[in-house]
């Protein structure tokens, strides 16, 4: 079999480098999106009843019941959630105003090795303003971006996600 | 074995090239058989490396290794491009039909005696790939693309034309995909040792399906299931074999490279058709050509 140690030499030569980061700390993500203003606390774990509604209504899965959030000094709440990545999980946060609108979204930790993209402001910005009545659909009231397409799927779902448990269960 | 060693090294080299530049952006085989419709982002590129262990004929003994050094670009986010060098290494003795010593598909130039000991290392072929996708499993109820694949080998013409199917549930952790190819060949070999060379027709159709589920961060795991036919003509006419593999598959993806390996073991529902060469199938199973009783694929994947 030693001669077939060769068909293995190109993997030898592989050389990688890799292309996923931590943007934020929590205090950052809240300073970037909700500046000067004073956070508190205010975790939440869902009930049955509200898992099932936000699902209901979104359509998206509520993957964990604990919802981390803080009240925003003056009113408004700081949301730290999850998506589904390709490989991992994304990490971003959503600030609502006390309208019920978004405020801001920001990655705070990708660990994609692509789709990276979901981190331009221009991209982000799209979220602003919008509220649990709004679609929240990629391709329809949210423009993906080619060649990162899951994670704009899985953040689009999540803001949608979050938006919805706030009126559930944050107001 | 010289040329072949050299072409390694040079894939190596090139492999060496190719890393020392792009960011970092990539798209992995989900499966070891089955295509996704997943595809690298414009401009991203990705080199692969692929071995395929066959095992075990009819008796005696029988093993294959089918490699592939492949180099991936994304020409458009749904537009994909590849081309890659096939070359393999055969032992086999007493693993034919009647006990005889019969060569693998790739090895079908040589024509042992059946008594001999055969082993032999053959450069197969260069093919060249693409892969257009027409509707993405993340914002459209189906993924759907299309695959073209000519190889140009030694003796050997190949075009092998794929539809592949994917379907996602569960936060596009649970991946289902299908694919049917259908691949006209052209050998030139001979049928008796010393006698002499005509170009001979074959098809070979594959049914394949395969379901695959991200347990935890990084690893997925799921099945594979084949269902491989060939004919002795290009229009189904002549049947000659099938076969149907079942088997385990494991999926590592990384940030910096992803690890796929899929193990199958031939089913015993292989059954005779029309010009299957008689002693080939045993205890259910098909022997012939590119059909053994165990495969082992194990793909590695890095992020250039």
């Amino acid at each position: 079999m030693n001669s077939t140690l060769w068909l293995w030499l190109p993997v030898a030569a592989i050389s990688t480098s890799a292309y996923a980061a931590t943007y934020f700390t929590t205090e950052q993500a809240q300073q970037a999106i909700f500046p000067g203003k004073m956070m508190t606390a205010a975790f939440v774990a869902l009930s049955d009843a509200q898992a099932k509604q936000i699902e209901k209504t979104t359509g998206v899965n509520v993957r964990t019941r604990e919802v981390k959030a803080w009240k925003v000094e003056g009113g408004g709440v700081f949301v730290l959630d999850e998506v589904v990545g390709k490989h991992e999980f994304i990490t971003y946060a959503v600030g609502i105003n006390e309208d019920g609108r978004v405020a801001g979204v920001e990655i705070v930790d990708y660990r994609e090795s692509y789709g990276y993209e979901v981190r331009n402001a221009e991209w982000r910005a799209q979220f602003i303003g919008k509220s649990s009545g709004d679609p929240l659909q990629l391709t329809q009231d949210v423009r993906n971006v080619s060649g990162a397409t899951l994670s704009c799927k899985h953040v689009t779902g999540g803001v949608k996600r979050v938006l919805a448990t706030y009126a559930v269960a944050l107001k | 074995m010289t040329h072949i060693r050299r072409g390694a090294l040079l894939a190596a080299l090139g492999a060496l090239t190719l890393a020392s530049f792009g960011r970092v952006q990539a798209e992995e085989s989900q499966f070891g058989y089955v295509y996704t419709t997943d595809l690298l982002p414009k401009g991203a590129k990705e080199l692969e490396q692929w071995a395929t262990w066959r095992h075990q004929k009819i008796g005696g003994y029988f093993d294959q290794i089918d490699a592939r050094t492949e180099f991936e670009y994304g020409l458009a986010d749904n537009l994909q491009t590849a081309i890659y060098a096939n070359y393999a290494w055969s032992r086999a003795y007493h693993n034919g039909p009647f006990g005889a010593t019969t060569p693998p598909e790739p090895f079908s130039y040589d024509i042992p005696g059946p008594d001999d000991h055969y082993h032999a290392t053959r450069f197969v072929g260069v093919s060249g790939e693409i892969i257009y996708r027409v509707l993405s499993p993340y914002t459209d109820a189906l993924g759907v693309a299309f695959y073209e694949e000519p190889t140009v080998g030694p003796g050997f013409y190949e075009l092998e034309t794929k539809l592949i199917l994917q379907k996602n549930f569960l936060d596009d952790r649970l991946i289902f995909a299908f694919n049917y190819t259908y691949a006209p060949e052209l050998r030139y070999v001979s049928d008796t040792a010393g006698g002499s060379k005509s170009w001979q027709e074959e098809t070979d159709t594959n049914a394949y399906f395969a379901g695959s589920f991200r347990f935890r961060a990084n690893w997925s795991a799921g099945f594979e299931f084949l269902n491989e036919r060939e004919y002795n003509s290009y229009n189904f006419s002549h049947a000659t074999n099938s076969g149907f593999f079942l088997g385990p598959s494991f999926h590592y993806g990384g940030k910096k490279f992803f690890v796929t390996a899929t193990f199958l073991e031939q089913l015993p529902w292989a059954g005779t058709h029309a010009d299957t060469v008689p002693g080939a199938i045993s205890g259910g199973r098909d022997y012939d050509n590119d059909f053994e009783k165990y495969r082992v694929r194990i793909k590695v994947g890095s992020y250039l």
